[in-house]
């Protein structure tokens, strides 16, 4: 759930029991005030009947068209003293205009006149009319609240995004951001605190984690480079042994398999090393280098080399393809998945290589699929080899990324197919 | 012949000391910059062997001073920075060759007599072994004074041989040094025994006096054939 929406949700949930609670205390208040300005009508009402009986002047017409009716009656004490001076209620009274009952609100008063005669005097106002206004108010109410809720979700949502941009525009270039490949500052335009030091955090943990893969890739480079001499001191002293002590025949068997560790150690070594010098772009210069050229040696060194295997190679190649770039880059390239196809194709196979529309793509056949998520990954190794490293195809990997090239491996029709797109 | 070895690493240094000793070269140790600066200074040697990396300055550094001194010494750098830029850097300050650690003592050794001898009659570099002649710039090869004709493969392979006489080469050595990169995940080695069957018979067909023997099931040793 996005945020702004999580918090136009709160609010909203938040707001609708403080919006419906407020419009109902609103909307008691007005009723209030409506029922208490028919009390007050009523009261003066009934004093004018009361004067104008005293006065004996001349009474409003009962039911003279007006909206209030009133009914006097005589009461003897008895009745009078069970009545109470002064009462409001509602309560259904007959309108013979109308010839039906209608709510109305009603005083009841008990008064003496001039003689001392107690007289009951009850003056209703037919309440339809303040219906219709309370009726109103709350429709009123229900809408204007409404129309506040809606408002202030939408403004504050603005008001939201608005003040979330740094906070995207951050995720946005998080986003883009790749470890170890260096990187754009953090967009920092903003002025508010929080998000100027949330910029600064991510800058410095992005700067951290650089100096991080950057250390571990000189701790990696350092490394290798420090074994060189050891692994070539180890080397000299076997051959030593070798050509100046005369090792008998196991002996001497011994001593050739531990040269050939040794060698898989050495190459292992300085492929690391080449990777590592890719990784950290120290390419030497380009020049136009033809691909068609590299593979056709490439493929005449393998067939010689891997004769045993009788692997047939077809080959789909146009006159030349120019690229620029280094030239033993482009070579380790070509050879590595050259290579890999005949070391991995079962004898008697067809190797095929096709180059058109600047793109590559050399197949052999399989078993089953290998793992494309991990095939580039350094010592990703279908099978123990003598002699593999694992390294060939983070190469392959390591070259294209540094010239942009797109690489991937594909399994169909049991055949594994790599692909470079240059 | 006096040989200066300047090399920091002691075991590496002891190992290049005695090979080269085993030559028959007098030599001469430097462990640190100082050091081969003085001895630099004050004496002539036939070939330095120079390390680029020292403790208290840089080999380069050495060798532009050797030239400003206008000293001829043949240099031959050894360096574990094997970077292009340092390459090309150490020839253009006059350095003769550029050996990348780690190497062979075999290839060391091939390269300083290379050196010395180039220093000698100016500027032919022919490996001579017996009657075999083999010019690695020119790709050619004579037998007394007939020339012969080999496949390129064979003449990496003869060439591989040539610079180390009388010592053993393990096939899967000789598959990666002549075929590179190809062969290090080969585990049949047909191609190998056919090159050096073919090229055993054009030598022996030229009357050449050296043989490549075969030395148990896994190697090879050229050397001079026996009366």
């Amino acid at each position: 759930m996005k945020l702004s929406r999580r918090i136009a949700l709160i609010l909203t949930l938040a707001l609708i029991p403080i919006m419906v609670l407020w419009a109902a205390l609103f909307f008691f208040a007005v009723e209030r005030e409506v029922v208490d300005e028919t009390d007050d009508a009523l009261e003066e009402y009934a004093e004018l009947i009361i004067t104008r009986y005293n006065d004996g002047r001349v009474l409003p017409a009962l039911n003279s068209g007006g909206k209030n009716i009133y009914t006097l009656t005589p009461i003897s004490d008895e009745e009078a003293r069970h009545i109470p001076r002064e009462e409001y209620y509602d309560k259904e009274v007959y309108i013979p205009e109308h010839d039906d009952t209608e709510p109305a609100r009603v005083l009841s008063t008990v008064f003496r006149d001039k003689e001392g005669r107690y007289l009951h005097l009850e003056v209703a106002m037919p309440t339809i009319e303040k219906d219709d206004l309370v009726a109103t108010v709350l429709t009123w109410s229900v809408v204007l609240f409404g129309v506040l809720l809606i408002a202030v979700v939408v403004v504050s949502m603005l008001v939201f995004r608005g003040a979330l941009r740094p906070l995207y525009a951050l995720l946005k270039w998080l986003d883009g951001y790749k470890p170890g490949e260096g990187h754009q500052p953090v967009p920092n335009e903003t002025n508010i605190k929080e998000f100027r030091r949330l910029n600064e955090a991510a800058d410095s943990a992005v700067k951290r984690s650089e100096a991080m893969v950057e250390s571990q890739k000189q701790f990696i480079a350092n490394a290798s480079h420090e074994l060189q001499t050891p692994l070539a001191v180890i080397g000299n002293r076997v051959e030593h042994i070798i050509d100046h002590t005369s090792p008998n025949e196991e002996q001497l068997e011994e001593l050739v398999k531990i040269q050939q560790s040794l060698r898989h150690s050495v190459r292992l070594n300085r492929t690391l090393l080449q990777l590592m010098r890719i990784d950290s772009g120290e390419v030497a210069e380009s020049e136009d280098v033809d691909i068609v050229t590299l593979i056709r040696e490439c493929v005449e060194n393998c067939s010689e080399v891997y004769e045993a295997k009788a692997i047939e190679c077809a080959m789909h190649l146009p006159e030349h393809f120019e690229l620029r770039m280094n030239e033993t880059l482009a070579r380790t390239t070509v050879i590595n998945l050259v290579k890999n196809a005949y070391v991995y194709s079962p004898a008697g196979g067809t190797v095929t290589i096709t180059l058109d529309d600047r793109r590559l793509t050399v197949a052999n056949a399989g078993d089953a699929a290998l793992d494309s998520a991990r095939v580039f990954d350094r010592f990703y190794t279908r099978t123990t080899r003598e002699g593999s490293t694992g390294l060939g195809l983070a190469i392959v990997k390591a070259v294209a990324d540094h010239y942009g090239f797109k690489v991937s491996y594909a399994f169909t029709n049991h055949r594994h197919t790599f692909t470079v797109e240059f | 012949m006096k040989i200066l070895i300047v090399e920091d690493e002691p075991s590496l240094s002891e190992l290049i000391e005695r090979e080269v000793r085993s030559e028959g070269y007098v030599t001469e140790c430097a462990r640190d910059y100082i050091t081969a600066e003085t001895k630099i200074v004050g004496y002539n040697y036939d070939c330095i062997l120079l390390d680029i990396s020292l403790p208290g300055g840089s080999g380069l550094e050495l060798l532009s001073k050797l030239r400003e001194m206008g000293r001829r010494e043949n240099v031959i750098i050894i360096s574990a920075r094997d970077s292009v830029d340092d390459r090309v850097a150490g020839l253009e300050l006059g350095a003769d060759d550029y050996l990348p650690k780690p190497f062979h003592m075999t290839e060391l050794i091939a390269r300083i007599r290379s050196v010395l001898r180039r220093g000698r009659t100016g500027g032919s570099l022919t490996i001579d072994i017996g009657n075999v002649s083999l010019d690695p710039s020119s790709r050619r090869v004579n037998i007394g004074d007939r020339s012969i004709e080999l496949l390129k493969k064979e003449f990496d392979i003869l060439l591989y041989f040539m610079q180390r006489p009388d010592h053993l080469v393990d096939k899967v050595v000789l598959a990666e040094a002549v075929w590179g990169d190809y062969a290090d995940e080969s585990d049949n080695f047909q191609f190998v025994y056919a090159q050096i069957k073919n090229l055993r018979r054009k030598l022996e067909a030229a009357g050449a006096d050296i043989e490549i023997r075969s030395i148990y099931g896994f190697g090879y040793k050229l050397t001079l054939k026996a009366e």
